[in-house]
């Protein structure tokens, strides 16, 4: 019994590291770029949108997970889809109604969670096929690496755009007395693409892998 | 000659000056994926240009006959997904039977376009932008896919170019693509004040 | 009959998936509306408070005010009565809308009670350049409108950094398009909006 346990916990483990690294969303399977590009320009938004990226996740696996018996397979997509998009729907409904002003600032790319293709993903390779608990820990690990690529990319264009990370100053700004002069391009689309290039071709060295 | 005005204005300003891809981040999975030759590249573009005009009229038509101002608003993202799942299928079906060799060259795509993000996007944005009028709304729609045909187009270009190129193995592939990507959007940045 | 069967032994779970979901999308919409109104009213008394301080209640006209955008579309706007907390109005707030240089400007404008001296605004959405265009937002842009008259605004180039009269707004150095879009937009607004409420003689108090 208790090697059936340790079994288990191992695989459980597995499955939480492999979303932060090993199976990373956006570095190593190259999977939702369009919100990593567009609202990774200050932390605040990024932390913001991970977040919302891991509420739908968990919630599509769970009721993929309980649903998996049932699905006839060619409206597989149809049901994932219809799942998601309710709960970015209500994801959108509590952004608004509790933190208004991140909500405008991510605009449209909260809904555009819906065609986030990790979601769809993890829908039809994970919680297809696989019980609740690994589900919802695949969910998990994928959404807090996610969350954490986000940070970690935000972390780095807004550091350059504003010396500030979370709109908390940490480098002295030139106009303020200080000696840093803010680098504006990093706030606009060239230093999203430029940034998560270099970030990419980073990874792959470490990892040594080809493209 | 004034709404002529208007929608030319808004033909140039989605296809060059609001590019979706250089601006609003969308496209970008199959932007990466399909960027290789311009052949693959052009069928692409043509595909979501389809897809995305006819997507955008019929979520704009749906808005504003039969959700906005009713309670049923909020159930618009759920709509849209749906409706654009059926035209892809739509298109694909009619494709299929009836022009079965241009199916054919447009192979795994159009089922991809469905979780295309410029697709979903354009029409969330033609809601955003409060536009009025089912002729702007298509004559946008279809500026995004001409303006998403050209800049894959373009990427392709660049990319048949770059394999002959001697780039670090580190960055070869997806990197390498999005520098170019950057760089081309700092380009497409010089158009911003073209249209008042 | 063998179809119907057929058709609803196929997609029973569709449909009713789409019922319990649409069932959760209902719930928490209502149960959080209220919530999301009440963030665009307080928004609003944030931003006009600040401009306005002894408006304590917004009141929205009555009748519809309808005005010709920059780009030669009719708009409506909301317009609002500023009121003291003894009914007496202290000034108007309205939005207005415009082209700026990379994307549309809105604002939000407040003007005293006359319609003859503007309060300020305060910039709600805009894409401009950052470190160029952005600027409108800053304090050192936005003061120069405090006061300013409602009719005659003109801009003048950066080049001469003092503003001599009311009227004159000093763009910003390497933004005078953006700046240009603010003051174009504010004038055209309290243009048509002040003709319209004179109009339909809505200035004075609410008893």
């Amino acid at each position: 019994m208790t090697g059936k346990t340790e079994a288990k916990s191992t695989a459980y483990r597995q499955t939480l590291l492999a979303g932060l690294w090993r199976e990373n969303p956006v570095f190593r399977l190259l999977l939702g770029m369009c919100p990593t590009l567009a609202v990774t320009a200050a932390v605040k938004p990024a932390f913001t949108m991970g977040c919302c990226v891991i509420f739908v996740l968990v919630c599509s696996n769970i009721i993929v997970s309980l649903m998996r018996d049932l699905l006839k397979p060619h409206l597989r997509i149809l049901m994932f889809t219809l799942t998601i998009a309710t709960f970015v729907t209500i994801a959108d409904l509590f952004l608004k109604a509790f933190v208004p002003a991140m909500s405008e600032t991510l605009g449209p790319y909260v809904p555009l969670i819906i065609v986030n293709c990790i979601i769809i993903c993890r829908a039809e390779a994970c919680a297809s096929k696989n019980g609740l608990v690994i589900s919802i820990i695949d969910a998990v690990g994928m959404g807090v690496g996610f969350t954490v690529t986000l940070c970690i990319l935000s972390g780095i264009r807004e550091l350059l755009a504003t010396g500030a990370i979370f709109e908390i100053q940490i480098l002295a700004l030139l106009k303020d007395g200080g000696w840093f002069v803010p680098w504006a391009a990093m706030s606009m689309p060239v230093g999203a693409f430029i940034t998560l290039g270099l970030m990419l071709g980073l990874v792959n060295k470490v990892t040594n892998k080809e493209a | 000659m004034d709404t002529l005005n208007v929608l030319l204005m808004g033909f140039i300003s989605i296809v060059i000056v609001n590019n979706l891809v250089f601006t609003k981040f969308l496209g970008i999975c199959p932007y990466l994926g399909v960027s290789g030759r311009i052949d693959m590249a052009f069928g692409m573009g043509m595909a979501v240009t389809f897809v995305v005009t006819l997507s955008g009229t019929l979520t704009w038509l749906i808005d504003h006959l039969i959700l906005i101002g009713t309670p049923l608003e909020v159930t618009r993202y759920v709509c849209f997904i749906l409706v654009i799942a059926g035209a892809v299928q739509l298109v694909e079906m009619y494709l299929r039977k009836f022009f079965p060799s241009l199916y054919e060259s447009f192979g795994i795509f159009l089922p991809l376009i469905t979780t295309n993000c410029a697709i979903l996007g354009l029409c969330l944005f033609i809601n955003l932008w409060g536009i009025d009028s089912l002729l702007e709304a298509v004559v946008l729609s279809f500026g995004a896919g001409i303006g998403f045909t050209m800049a894959i187009c373009i990427m392709a270009g660049i990319r048949e170019n770059l394999n002959m190129a001697d780039v670090p193995k580190c960055l070869k592939g997806a990197p390498i693509t999005l520098i170019t990507a950057g760089i081309l959007a700092l380009a497409f940045m010089g158009f911003a004040g073209m249209i008042r | 009959m063998y179809k119907l069967k057929h058709f609803i032994e196929q997609s029973w779970l569709l449909i009713a998936a789409s019922f319990f979901f649409g069932l959760l999308i209902a719930v928490t919409s209502a149960g959080l509306s209220p919530r999301i109104e009440q963030n665009k009213i307080n928004k609003r008394n944030r931003l006009v408070g600040a401009l306005l301080p002894e408006a304590k209640n917004f009141v929205p006209l009555d009748s519809e005010i309808e005005i010709e955008s920059l780009q030669g579309q009719k708009e409506t706007v909301e317009v609002f009565k500023a009121l003291s907390d003894t009914g007496e109005c202290v000034g108007w707030s309205f939005n207005a809308i415009g082209p700026g240089f990379a994307d549309k400007i809105e604002l939000v404008v407040a003007v005293d009670k006359n319609f003859e001296k503007l309060a300020g605004f305060d910039v709600l959405a805009s894409n401009e350049t950052p470190g160029f265009g952005n600027q409108i937002k800053f304090d050192y842009f936005r003061d120069q409108f405090k006061g300013a008259p409602t009719e005659g605004l003109r801009l003048e180039p950066s080049g001469d950094n003092t503003k001599t009269d009311d009227a004159e707004i000093i763009a910003i150095s390497g933004a005078t398009i953006s700046s240009e879009a603010v003051v174009d937009i504010i004038s055209n607004a309290i243009t048509q909006i002040k003709e319209q409420i004179k109009r339909k003689g809505l200035m004075g108090d609410d008893r």
